[in-house]
């Protein structure tokens, strides 16, 4: 088969490029490192590539908002993009990523092709991690949280990244501003249509209906804010060694009062999951084989 | 000469320290001197330009004038003169060790050793403190401290790539009652403000922050210490860097502002109410983004000679070290500026941030220019190298400096120092017996601010950017266990995938060991550092060392005498361990005076932050418990006393005798232990330091949300030794393991000869339950329970 050429779209303030192309070399791609600049200046063209990715970092610095810069950047570039995607070609917008295509109008679309939704700053009240815990005022709202998140599957879905990954996952989250937000109707369109690929157990950010991802009607394009490409080899694992042993200690433990929300317990299927040895492979692993082995 | 001051070469003593108060240079009576001999003899006057830079250069934050000059050293009666304290002491040992992977040490703005599979690689590590910025302004002071450690990185040999960022902090406590001097940040704002400033920085980098750590004593009230770090990987033919004359001096980055002028000298003076806020810069990440970004493409091209960071004193010290080797001509008025209105001998000094100078022969200018504009990232050429001898510095035409190198960089007067030290009384008797029931002692150890979880702080940071952070600062199922240190496997980097070479860096800090014995202080850090390096499976034979000293005045004859025991310290730590130290820095005159003059001097603090290569990150070792019914080996002897224990704070005990430390053994015992960590006999592995066994013992559990039946009583205890030292004590050199239950036999014949012995196992049950001697209960407490103390809730 051959190796679908792989458009790694980076700028100023892109940070997870290299181990996104990483990612994709190791799943039979051919990634190639595009400067937003050359788009625009016509020395390299959408056309020419099988599979688009816009990763993650602070492009631009997120000044104003996150992702907004790189948006508007790519307002001249808004009518390839549009044709990369009508030709139904992968396209996957992680964390960064994300943002820029929820504010490219990319994702929700519609024909108008408005910015239909938002990425605001994390709601932390369901899930707080601030520094009250070693003694200090707590600034409660809405900051950067990296930690590990459990993810329901939606089997229904479209995508044809998350294609294949059983009914629940964990994948590293890493973000500032990942509370999706959206207009009644557009939420009611996501719904029916199943365009939420993925969704919190344990919503970190107070993203609407739990949403961590979300593809297009025709499952060709997936943004998400959680990191598939950092949890790509089984030794990136949080859990670094089999925890099918979970005893029923760590049950009660997760389940205990104090820490939480019931949903914190690990099912079956996480200790199924989390195995890291030679013939496992890591959830992070599908989303990239998924979108070469369509391209290729 | 523009800006001359003509009455310089006529002021007496008391004129030339008015002056030197007035322009806020902190030079001392014996460098004005010094200055005004120079200029008499050439016959003129200086210039502003030429006095600021003079007070930069030699300031001591840029030359390390305690640290390097001679010292005489009382004690008892006794005396020992050293002429260069540095040098007899840590560079001493990192020559007499002599190793041979290390790559470049103590002379570029990063120590190297060799890394990687085929040896194809340099790992550049550097830390340093950026703690006057912080007590002013906290946010600004931490980020541009990030900032400024990976500009050290980037500015190493032809530049490297970061992959990792490291912190440490010391605060005040949080819910100190002391009361403040007025203008005083409290200690809730600086914490917050520090954190916020890392994270900004370190998420923007796009660089791992990872390990890390928090000290909380009322000693750092008015003094927080900010510890950055920063390790990057270089190809090895690009370590040497040489300005050829000729080449233009090229700088890239940010525009030049008035933020951050007198930065360097700033911090060579003890912090009062007058402290000027505007010496402290003001970080923009995106831009330094943006220079790795482009400087890294242009290294790989070979575009450049030599490159440096502009860092304290601007391009005063980039481009004067850089031509202290052969000479430059700049022309100011080229600089690109923010501030339009800034004096040319504040553009020569200013520390605008996010700047970097290369050294570029004039061929490749266009190509370096196509990728910088590339990147979006601003470039001017300032002037030329040349075989002068001499810095002249120009705007528009007219001289702002002209000074010789020789003067600049030699001219420095030193003189000797005195330190003296008086031990502190040891009060070794048996310690009282606990007047809290032991389980609620451990509820209260586990919820003490200098052991309780840290995730609050190390969740804010992305840690895992660049998919290389193998080890991450918390793991386990649901992670919530607290690890000893990071392991980096930096593929984005190598983005060699079939290499598995990785390596670990970690921590170790003792301040309430200082107060006791600053000698031991450092043996217990660099102990605790190596230590911790082990429990991640790392390889503890290459282990190399930073040290970062912070101290108050050094004009206190106590304040140096305690820093003179810890750098011998430091020196007989590195020649036990076999680990050379490969970079430092030292950071003086943390104290603060109230309005009155009433000092508040920080305890003498030395961080050791130190390095490992990891063979094999696929076999990385974390601290979570993994399996019920594996057995749990106690490895190191415990020694009697309660010295600097967490203990001690919440107990009278009476006793504030140190545990015993031999470096010799310690070494034996890790180099020991390191065959079952290759074999994969050890699951887990968990460093005993704060809060000592019971503490370390809950924390295991909490990360593999699994139970343990233990006793902390060994046959390598110390005669005669309390329950309270085993339960609680924080004697040196111990790490808790957890061992295949499998391959048991294997692990017991590969520690035959150690002071290694079972005291329990991993249990499926609820509960860590600690035994004695005799197989009878001591406490026994839930887990869940524990783990509620320790996180608050919010782990």
């Amino acid at each position: 088969m051959k190796r679908p050429k792989v458009l790694v779209l980076r700028g100023a303030g892109t940070n997870c490029d290299i181990e996104t192309c990483n990612a994709f070399t190791a799943a039979g791609g051919e990634p190639e490192l595009v400067h937003a600049g050359e788009l625009v200046e016509g020395v390299k063209k959408f056309a020419d590539y099988a599979i688009l990715a816009l990763p993650g970092g602070f492009s631009y610095g997120d000044d104003i908002s996150a992702g907004k810069i790189l948006a508007v950047k790519l307002r001249t570039l808004k009518a390839d993009l549009g044709k990369f995607i009508a030709s139904r070609r992968p396209v996957i917008g992680i964390c960064n990523g994300f943002q820029v295509l929820v504010k490219t109008g990319f994702l929700p679309h519609d024909r108008s092709g408005r910015q239909l939704a938002t990425l605001a700053a994390n709601d932390c009240g369901r899930n707080r991690a601030t520094l009250s815990a070693v003694g200090a005022g707590s600034s409660a709202t809405g900051h950067f949280i990296a930690k590990w998140e459990r993810l329901k599957v939606n089997k229904l879905s479209p995508c044809l990244f998350t294609k294949g990954l059983p009914d629940e996952i964990e994948l590293p989250i890493a973000h500032g501003e990942g509370k999706f937000i959206t207009v009644p109707a557009e939420m009611a369109k996501i719904k029916r249509g199943n365009l939420c690929a993925l969704s919190y157990v344990a919503n970190p950010n107070g993203s609407m209906a739990d949403l961590a991802g979300l593809t297009n009607p025709e499952g060709t394009v997936l943004g998400l804010m959680p990191h598939p490409e950092r949890f790509f080899f089984p030794w990136q694992a949080q859990n670094r060694r089999p925890v099918a042993e979970l005893g029923t200690t760590s049950l009660r433990l997760h389940r205990c009062r104090a820490l939480c929300r019931p949903a914190r317990a690990p099912t079956a299927a996480k200790a199924a999951l989390i195995r890291p040895g030679a013939d496992f492979l890591p959830p992070g692993y599908l989303f990239f084989k998924n979108a070469v082995d369509y391209a290729g | 000469m523009n800006d001359r001051i003509d009455d310089f070469n006529r002021l007496g003593a008391a004129g030339l320290a008015a002056l030197d108060k007035e322009a806020g240079w902190s030079l001392n009576a014996a460098e004005l001197a010094a200055a005004q001999k120079h200029f008499r003899k050439l016959g003129r006057p200086p210039t502003r330009g030429e006095l600021e830079t003079i007070a930069q250069t030699w300031s001591e934050h840029c030359k390390h004038k305690t640290f390097s000059g001679p010292v005489r050293f009382e004690r008892g009666g006794k005396v020992k003169r050293y002429k260069n304290l540095f040098k007899e002491t840590i560079v001493a040992a990192t020559k007499t060790l002599n190793k041979s992977w290390c790559l470049s040490v103590f002379k570029d703005n990063a120590g190297v050793v060799e890394f990687g599979r085929g040896k194809k690689w340099g790992l550049a590590f550097k830390a340093e403190t950026h703690n006057h910025p912080c007590a002013l302004e906290p946010y600004g002071g931490a980020e541009t401290g990030v900032g400024g450690v990976v500009r050290d990185i980037l500015g190493v040999g032809l530049g490297a790539k970061p992959v990792l960022n490291t912190d440490f902090f010391c605060f005040g406590r949080q819910d100190s009652k002391m009361k403040l001097p007025p203008g005083a940040l409290g200690a809730p704002r600086i914490m917050e403000g520090v954190v916020e400033g890392v994270r900004d920085y370190g998420n923007r980098m796009g660089i791992p922050t990872a390990a890390g750590g928090v000290v909380f004593d009322d000693g750092y009230m008015l003094n927080p210490l900010v510890f950055v770090g920063c390790a990057g990987l270089i190809p090895r033919d690009k370590i040497d860097k040489r300005v050829r004359p000729g080449d233009l001096i090229v700088a890239v980055g940010g525009r030049t502002g008035r933020d951050g002028i007198h930065g360097a000298t700033f911090s060579s003076a003890d912090i009062g109410s007058d402290s000027p806020s505007s010496a402290v810069q003001i970080g923009h990440a995106i831009n330094e983004k943006k220079i790795l970004d482009a400087l890294l493409r242009a290294r790989d091209k070979g575009l450049y000679s030599a490159v440096t960071d502009c860092g304290a004193g601007g391009f005063s010290s980039a481009i004067g070290e850089l031509a202290s080797e052969c000479g430059a001509v700049v022309e100011l008025d080229k600089a690109p500026l923010k501030d339009v209105s800034l004096e040319p001998w504040e553009i020569w000094v200013s520390e605008s941030q996010e700047r970097m100078v290369m050294s570029v022969p004039e061929r490749n200018l266009p190509a370096l220019k196509k990728i910088f504009a590339r990147e979006e990232c601003e470039l001017a050429v300032l002037g030329r190298f040349n075989n002068s001898g001499r810095l002249l510095v120009r705007f528009k035409g007219a001289p702002v400096v002209d000074l010789r190198n020789d003067f600049l960089h030699g001219g420095v007067p030193n003189f000797e120092k005195l330190a003296v030290y008086k031990p502190r009384p040891v009060r070794a008797r048996p310690p009282a017996k606990p007047r809290l029931p032991l389980g609620r002692l451990l509820k209260e150890i586990l919820a003490h601010p200098n052991v309780r979880s840290r995730a609050p702080i190390v969740r804010q940071y992305d840690h895992e950017v660049q998919g290389g952070t193998v080890v991450k600062p918390f793991t386990g199922p649901a992670g919530y266990g607290p690890s000893d240190g990071a392991v980096i496997w930096p593929q984005a980097a190598t983005r060699d995938l079939a290499d598995f070479a990785g390596f670990a860096a970690a921590h170790g800090i003792c301040p309430s060991v200082g107060r006791i014995d600053p000698c031991q202080m450092a043996l217990y850090a660099c102990d605790e550092a190596v230590r911790n390096l082990l429990c991640c499976g790392a390889d503890i034979t290459k282990a190399a060392f930073l040290d970062n000293f912070c101290a108050a005045s050094p004009a206190d004859p106590k304040v140096l005498g305690g820093l003179v025991l810890a750098a011998e310290g430091c020196k007989e730590a590195a020649l036990g361990f076999g680990a050379p130290f490969i970079s430092g820095k030292d950071s003086f005159y943390n104290q603060s005076s109230d309005a009155k003059g009433k000092p508040y001097p920080i305890p003498l603090t030395l961080l050791i932050s130190a390095v490992a290569p990891v063979d094999d990150v696929r076999a990385a070792v974390t601290t979570s418990f993994k399996r019920a019914g594996n057995p749990v080996y106690l490895a190191g002897v415990t020694w009697r006393g309660l010295g600097g224990s967490i203990y001690n704070e919440l107990e009278k005990s009476g006793n504030n005798a140190l545990g015993v430390i031999s470096i010799a053994e310690s070494a034996k015992l890790y180099r020991g232990l390191l065959p079952a960590f290759r074999a994969g006999l050890v699951m887990a592995a968990h460093d005993v330091s704060d809060g000592g066994f019971a503490a370390a013992a809950a924390e295991m559990a909490f990360g593999g949300g699994l139970g343990a039946d233990l006793c902390p009583e060994t046959g390598y205890a110390q005669a005669g030794i309390s329950q309270a030292e085993l339960l609680f004590g924080e004697s040196p050199s111990r790490i808790l393991l957890e061992v295949d239950k499998e391959q048991e036999l294997a692990f017991r014949s590969l520690a035959a000869g150690l002071p290694v012995e079972r005291v329990g196992f991993v249990s499926d049950g609820h509960d860590l339950t600690l035994l004695d001697g005799g197989g009878r209960e001591l406490l026994r407490e839930d887990i869940a329970v524990l783990l509620e103390c320790w996180s608050g809730g919010e782990a």
